[in-house]
């Protein structure tokens, strides 16, 4: 009976007003759909940039082209061959294999050099977190060329210094699957851990001090109190540099190649070091098969996908703990 | 009280298992400085606590200072690294241009690692002038001396890039898809299979006139510009004719003949080149040749059905030549005559510089290549035949985009640098054989004498070298067989797989690249 009164009352105002208020104008219309212009340059954009190469790339999938030549349609043959093509996977391997080796040593690095950095003992703070994030601003073709040449077989200066010295053999770094990957791996570690060490660093200023006054009081050293207070206080922190560094390592092209030197994009000679990037590139740009490596592309495209999700629900359920 | 604090007597034990807990940690920590504020000599607390911030906010006024100061010296060495890194970037593409070799075959034919990045334009003729023609070249063909001349004669100003071997010719294909042309174009013999199936991205010179200049040229170079429609789409640049350097002192060091005739007398077959070669290496414990990957370019090089047959048809794997020839380089790589050098790589360069082996097989460009790479060795080299036959490993050819804005201007330039007399001035400047036949009997050629290869009589050896080749046929699939055979190789050399196995790799990477 009330919910009835209710809602004939509300009927009635309504139809008053549109009674009362005359068609909107042409003005009135393009207002109301201003708040659309304002944030349409996002979409265009996407649209341009993000959606379109994207299906455009798929449609480029299902044919056979030479970019000199006309599209042939071929249907899912692309991407039939490609789960059964050893290269593909052997690049998968060698893409998750140098992103493991990189990655872990790598936080495990910054999360020391931002614990040191973080000490307050430390005199010239700036000047050390300038230093150390210097190599993120070095170019990554130059890091690539420094890097070959230390990991050269006959002139190389990690030969004459580390290896040999100890009676060991020449390493021919390219040569060797571990090697190859342990000398590409090397260069990613050297441009990143001075990134991920600030952002330990930012998240680390940002842990109360009585955590560790307390901890100190209860007579934990500092090693314990990085294992109980820090680690623990970063965790979110951590999560977010594992998710970074494993997009950037799914994508990890110029290093490899670089290093791959007069090789090019096969990275070695049985492609020890081919990483998914340098296959499609090699598809692409050396073969020529601009459909093949669109099929690729996909193919990467969907691993980062699935990446992103994993991401998604390991943080749902991180905050959901935290709540 | 500092005791009692350390102790537990406040936390009991509740405080390391509540770490990890921001929220409590942070009460039971309030709680305790509470309880310490309370105690009676707190005021001991205290005092030490206004001490250090006294000190801090000194050091915090000395540290701001040094910051300041840091900030200011980063700022310096930002500026001067990247003038020096400018400098040293064009010093690299100095050298980039005088080293790149014109070349094809195995994964070795591209440049040094550390030139992989370098593009470089130079401008030459007239600057003033209005029109500009864009040139695309890998370097090496030691036209760009004539270009400009050219360019200063017409009044016209041109603009040379010079790429990578590899990275020029796949820039080139995707411009042509974008139609964002140069005037001009280099294209190597390896490459032209694949740019020949497309003519109407290339301007048909028969329009110019190009036809009445065939005769000029060796028949077999012609005919790698023309297409399979009859267009010509290039018109021919060198003779990458074969035959073999040798460091003649090393040669005497290890009581071999150093005279060049007795040094061709030393090998009819490859086989007595092993043999030499195994004997060199077991004499002075140094390596003899450079790379078996280059050994097996110069052998397919040689002349023959190759990869395909005569009609384009694949027969790699079927070729009884292809599989004496992988053989042979496989042998010598298991004889360990090589420095297993990648060819064309950056070691590769510091060795022949160092004289970190004595053969290198050599085609005419080599020459020019070994010039400039490694000047210190001027008179060390001599220059003989190669067992066998000659042969033929490079060449290029000069082609005009179809969507080239200057065609006439273009067309007048690659037809005025390739005359006979011009590609007689490439071979005594720069090593490139001529591909003109007249030049082959011009007294000029014949009498040329190399100082650098102490005076050997280059003209007439390259000369017959190439006039008793039988040319090799390079399809489109060219490239990607020749890597897989090239990486099968390297692969044998280091003592990874038999000379059997790498042989099946190779057939095996082909056919997978073949099937997709």
């Amino acid at each position: 009976m009330m919910s009835q009164h209710l809602t004939d009352s509300v009927g009635v105002v309504r139809a008053n007003v549109e009674a009362d208020v005359p068609p909107r104008t042409l003005k009135q219309r393009l207002r109301s759909l201003a708040p659309y212009a304002y944030i349409s340059p996002f979409y265009i954009i996407f649209f341009i940039f993000g959606a379109f190469p994207i299906l455009f790339t798929f449609w480029i999938a299902l044919h056979d082209w030479n970019p000199l030549g006309e599209p042939e349609f071929t249907g899912t043959k692309n991407f039939v061959n490609l789960m059964t093509d050893p290269r593909f996977w052997n690049a998968t391997k060698n893409t998750f294999s140098i992103w493991f080796i990189s990655t872990i040593p790598q936080l495990l690095l910054a999360l020391g050099l931002a614990t040191l950095l973080n000490h307050q003992l430390l005199k010239l703070k700036t000047g050390f977190r300038m230093i150390v994030l210097s190599p993120q601003i070095t170019s990554v073709l130059a890091v690539g060329i420094i890097f070959s040449q230390l990991f050269g077989r006959d002139f190389g200066l990690i030969n004459t210094a580390l290896v040999e010295p100890f009676g060991f053999e020449r390493i021919d770094f390219q040569v060797g699957t571990l090697s190859s990957h342990i000398a590409v791996s090397t260069m990613v570690m050297w441009r990143w851990v001075g990134y991920n060490s600030l952002i330990y660093l930012a998240a680390m200023q940002a842990i109360p001090k009585s955590l560790y006054e307390c901890a100190a009081i209860d007579g934990a050293n500092k090693f314990r109190q990085l294992v109980h207070v820090t680690i623990p206080q970063l965790r979110s922190t951590i999560i977010f540099t594992v998710i970074v560094s494993t997009i950037g390592g799914m994508q990890i092209f110029a290093e490899p190649l670089v290093f791959s030197g007069i090789g090019g994009a096969q990275g070695g000679n049985k492609r020890q070091f081919q990483t998914l990037t340098m296959f499609l590139y090699e598809q692409g740009f050396e073969r020529f098969k601009f459909g093949y490596a669109s099929a690729i592309a996909w193919a990467l495209f969907l691993m980062i996908v699935l990446f992103a999700l994993l991401n998604y629900f390991v943080t749902q359920r991180i905050s959901q703990d935290e709540n | 009280m500092v005791s009692s604090a350390k102790g537990t007597g406040h936390c009991d034990d509740g405080c390391l298992i509540a770490v990890g807990d921001p929220y409590r940690e942070h009460v039971i920590s309030t709680k305790v400085l509470q309880a310490l504020a309370e105690m009676d000599d707190h005021n001991y607390y205290l005092t030490q606590r206004s001490a250090r911030s006294d000190i801090r906010l000194k050091g915090k006024k000395f540290m701001n200072k040094i910051t300041r100061l840091l900030a200011l010296l980063a700022a310096l060495m930002l500026i001067v690294a990247a003038c020096g890194s400018g400098a040293s970037d064009e010093d690299a593409s100095d050298d980039g241009e005088a080293a790149s070799p014109d070349v094809d075959g195995a994964e070795e034919a591209e440049e040094p690692a550390e030139e992989t990045t370098t593009t470089q334009v130079k401008t030459g003729g007239d600057a003033e002038s209005d029109t500009t023609l864009q040139i695309w070249t890998f370097g090496a063909t030691g036209l760009e001396p004539l270009m400009d001349e050219w360019a200063a004669e017409n009044g016209v100003s041109i603009e040379i890039k010079t790429s990578d071997f590899a990275a020029h010719h796949e820039g080139l294909l995707t411009a042509l898809v974008a139609s964002e042309v140069p005037d001009i174009a280099v294209i190597e013999v390896g490459f032209s299979s694949l740019f020949k199936t497309s003519p109407d991205q290339f301007i048909d010179l028969r329009d110019y006139g190009a036809g009445d200049l065939e005769s000029n040229y060796v028949d077999w170079r012609w005919e790698h510009g023309v297409s399979s429609d009859g267009s010509v789409i290039g018109l021919p640049t060198d003779v990458g004719g074969l035959a073999l350097a040798y460091r003649w002192d090393k040669f005497e060091a290890a009581g071999l003949p150093t005279d060049r005739d007795e040094v061709a007398g030393l090998w009819t077959s490859w086989e007595d080149f092993l043999d030499v070669g195994e004997k060199y290496v077991a004499d002075t414990g140094e390596p003899f040749i450079d790379d078996i990957g280059v050994l097996y370019s110069t052998l397919g090089a040689q002349g023959g059905e190759r990869y395909f047959g005569d009609d384009g048809s694949l027969i790699y794997d079927s070729s009884d030549k292809v599989k004496a020839d992988f053989d042979l380089a496989a042998e010598a790589g298991v004889r360990g005559i090589s420095a297993n050098l990648a060819g064309f790589s950056g070691e590769w360069n510091a060795a022949m510089a160092e004289g970190g082996y004595a053969v290198q097989l050599a085609p005419s460009w080599m020459m020019g290549y070994i010039q400039s790479n490694a000047p210190d060795t001027s008179g060390l080299w001599d220059i003989t035949t190669l067992p066998e036959s000659g042969g033929n490993w490079g060449g290029s050819q000069l082609a005009i985009p179809a969507a080239a804005p200057n065609p006439e201007l273009a067309y007048d330039l690659i037809s005025t640098i390739l005359s006979p007399e011009n590609q007689l001035k490439v071979f005594i400047e720069n090593g490139n054989f001529p591909s003109t036949v007249d030049s082959y009997s011009d007294d000029a050629l014949l009498s040329f004498e190399n100082p650098f290869f102490n005076d050997a009589p280059v003209g007439q050896i390259y000369a017959d070298a190439v006039l008793n080749l039988d040319p090799v046929f390079e399809g489109v699939e060219e490239r990607a067989i020749a890597e897989a055979f090239g990486n099968a190789l390297d692969r044998v050399e280091v003592g990874e797989l038999s000379p059997e196995e790498g042989f099946q790799a190779a057939l095996d990477e082909i056919q997978l690249e073949l099937d997709r």
